[in-house]
């Protein structure tokens, strides 16, 4: 390889440790473009929202449609309960992390199969990643795309520190879209208004929390949150999608809110 | 938890679907049952009720990583030596074989910094590299029946490929791509192909992993740089963090990943210029550096 056809950045790369920390500190580079920056990556939540069948999904589903032409929407599908009995027969029977993995892929890939047969008739693909190479174009003729949530991790996906579950799931797999193509917003559909203090599900004294940054939250600790941790652990490195919004899908309109830039669930900041 | 309760697969429809209902019974989703019905998974108590003994699919199986750079790249000169030092092995033992990306991927990771691009994208480039280097390791094994098995098929048939052949060649890399986790420093992809190994041989239970480079193992600067460098022979991570050296012979993600495995509890780097080492380290001896997961970090 000809030298003096590398930067000196190049130069550096090729002779050196990448995992030297003062050689990493120079590959911030230049600013990161935005891929995509009129786009909005919309998380539809399994349990929260596909799992109550038709009384949450058709109104949501209405609410997305009247959108298309205002809002460009790549929307992600969360996995819910039958994830949870894949995962409880997995566990009862010693499956590794990435053997769940791929049960969770396999049902959030069914809920976006259905998303994209109810929503056909507008021209919305489903796409899985073999095919995001053609998710602008798709994006651009149709206004819409879907995806499964899970990223492909599989068989590779990384242990989490407690229990077996994978750690890395539909909202991390949604937020990390929205990262690498620099999307407008990151919009976390779920049946609650947003964060609470407590699961407000089992615990009536919850307290509805607006806004909160992530040093915020760490300080909180709280038992239980509304989105998976691994997205607010990835968020302070973000370049992009440095927050995200919680908001309650049964609500007619707070979508529709929420992608004109309105405050209408929980706002999560890294700064 | 009864072994009933995983077997009763019992949608409940419930009656009354009305979005307000109130949390204990009809909560307006259509459940099936299950332990995890209905709970959180974001619930740090139902989390640790996860944690169970976890199944070895290829307990014989070893894996191997041969450094891009390190090795690939190095030419005939190093490449012919450790692929006489596998096909030796290959006679007794099932290996798995990932590859890293080298000197492609270093200069594809500048260009694409240059132009302003992501490390998901970065990484989603860099898989096209490691995956030449498993072509180019499988054309030179294919004489032993070893080949590079494409990524999309690999993980599901790994089994059947590792009975049927005495071993097969993977990009090392793990299939990240776009959702690469954007790094703490900078804009490099962090889980790369050691981290893509240790991630396989994690999750199938292999026997152990070996990482084949162009030093002796891991030493508190780099040896290549610095003649003083003073080598280390084994170190666990909860000394590796405290000693917090400048620079790893391996992606530094793997300190993590190894704090959290389940099965792998060690790895082992030996130098890919003695290509003996490579034998011995699949014998279980201590050929180069051992690097140990933290003591501490799953009591």
């Amino acid at each position: 390889m000809q030298n003096d056809l590398l930067t000196e950045l190049g130069r550096s790369l090729l002779t050196s440790s990448l995992d030297d920390e003062r050689l990493m500190a120079q590959t911030g580079g230049p600013p990161a473009v935005q891929i995509l920056p009129e786009a909005n990556v919309i998380k539809i939540g399994g349990q929260s929202i596909i799992d109550r069948g038709r009384a949450a999904v058709f109104p949501l589903l209405e609410e997305i449609v009247e959108n298309l032409g205002r809002h460009k929407m790549i929307i992600g599908t969360g996995a819910g309960t039958r994830a949870r009995h894949a995962y409880s027969v997995g566990l009862d029977l010693g499956l590794p992390t990435g053997v769940l993995s791929v049960l969770g892929t396999f049902v959030s890939m069914q809920n976006a199969r259905m998303l994209n047969y109810l929503l056909a008739k507008h021209g919305i693909p489903f796409i899985e990643p073999a095919q995001f190479a053609q998710l602008p174009h798709y994006l651009a003729e149709r206004g819409a795309v879907i995806f499964f949530g899970m990223p492909p991790y599989i068989y590779w996906h990384g242990n989490p520190d407690v229990g077996r579950i994978p750690p890395n799931r539909t909202d991390t797999g949604c937020y990390l879209v929205s990262e690498v193509f620099g999307a407008r917003s990151m919009i976390f559909v779920k049946d609650e208004k947003g964060l609470y203090t407590a699961d407000p599900k089992k615990d009536r004294n919850a307290k509805f929390i607006p806004t909160i940054t992530i040093a915020e939250l760490e300080q909180l600790d709280l038992h239980d949150v509304v989105v998976e941790r691994s997205v607010l652990e990835l968020m302070p490195n973000a370049t992009h999608q440095r927050s995200i919004q919680v908001i309650n899908g049964l609500g007619r309109g707070n979508l529709t809110r929420a992608l004109n830039g309105e405050h209408v669930g929980t706002i999560i900041s890294a700064d | 938890m009864s072994a009933q309760s995983f077997l009763l697969i019992d949608v409940m429809y419930e009656e009354n679907t009305q979005l307000t209902d109130s949390p204990k019974t009809n909560d307006g989703r259509h459940h099936v049952q299950s332990m995890l019905m209905r709970e959180s998974l974001l619930d740090k108590d139902v989390q640790k009720s996860t944690e169970t003994p976890v199944f070895r699919m290829l307990p014989e199986a070893h894996v191997i990583k041969i450094g891009g750079r390190s090795v690939m790249d190095a030419g005939r000169a190093v490449v012919y030596p450790v692929v006489e030092a596998l096909a030796g092995c290959l006679k007794t033992k099932k290996l798995i074989i990932g590859t890293g990306g080298g000197a492609r991927s270093r200069h594809v990771f500048s260009i694409g910094i240059d132009l302003g691009l992501p490390t998901g994208v970065l990484a989603q480039l860099a898989l096209a590299d490691s995956l030449g280097n498993a072509h180019i390791l499988g054309t030179l094994l294919a004489p032993y029946g070893v080949v590079a098995i494409p990524p999309e098929i690999f993980g599901h048939l790994l089994p059947l490929f590792i009975t049927s052949a005495p071993g097969v060649i993977f990009n090392g890399d793990p299939p990240y791509s776009l959702w690469e986790h954007p790094p703490t420093i900078g804009r490099i992809p962090p889980h790369r192909s050691d981290a893509g190994s240790f991630l396989l041989a994690e999750c199938f239970g292999c026997k152990s992993l070996t990482l084949v480079k162009d030093v002796d193992g891991l030493y508190d600067r780099d040896p290549r740089i610095h003649t003083n460098a003073t080598f280390i022979r084994e170190i666990d991570t909860a000394e590796l963090r405290q000693r917090n050296l400048e620079s790893l012979p391996f992606d530094r993600v793997l300190l993590d990943l190894l704090d959290n495995a389940r099965l792998q509890q060690s790895f082992q780097i030996v130098n890919g210029r003695h290509p003996d080492r490579i034998a011995a380290a699949l014998e279980g001896k201590h050929a180069g550096t051992i690097i140990y997961a933290n003591p501490k970090s799953r009591l």
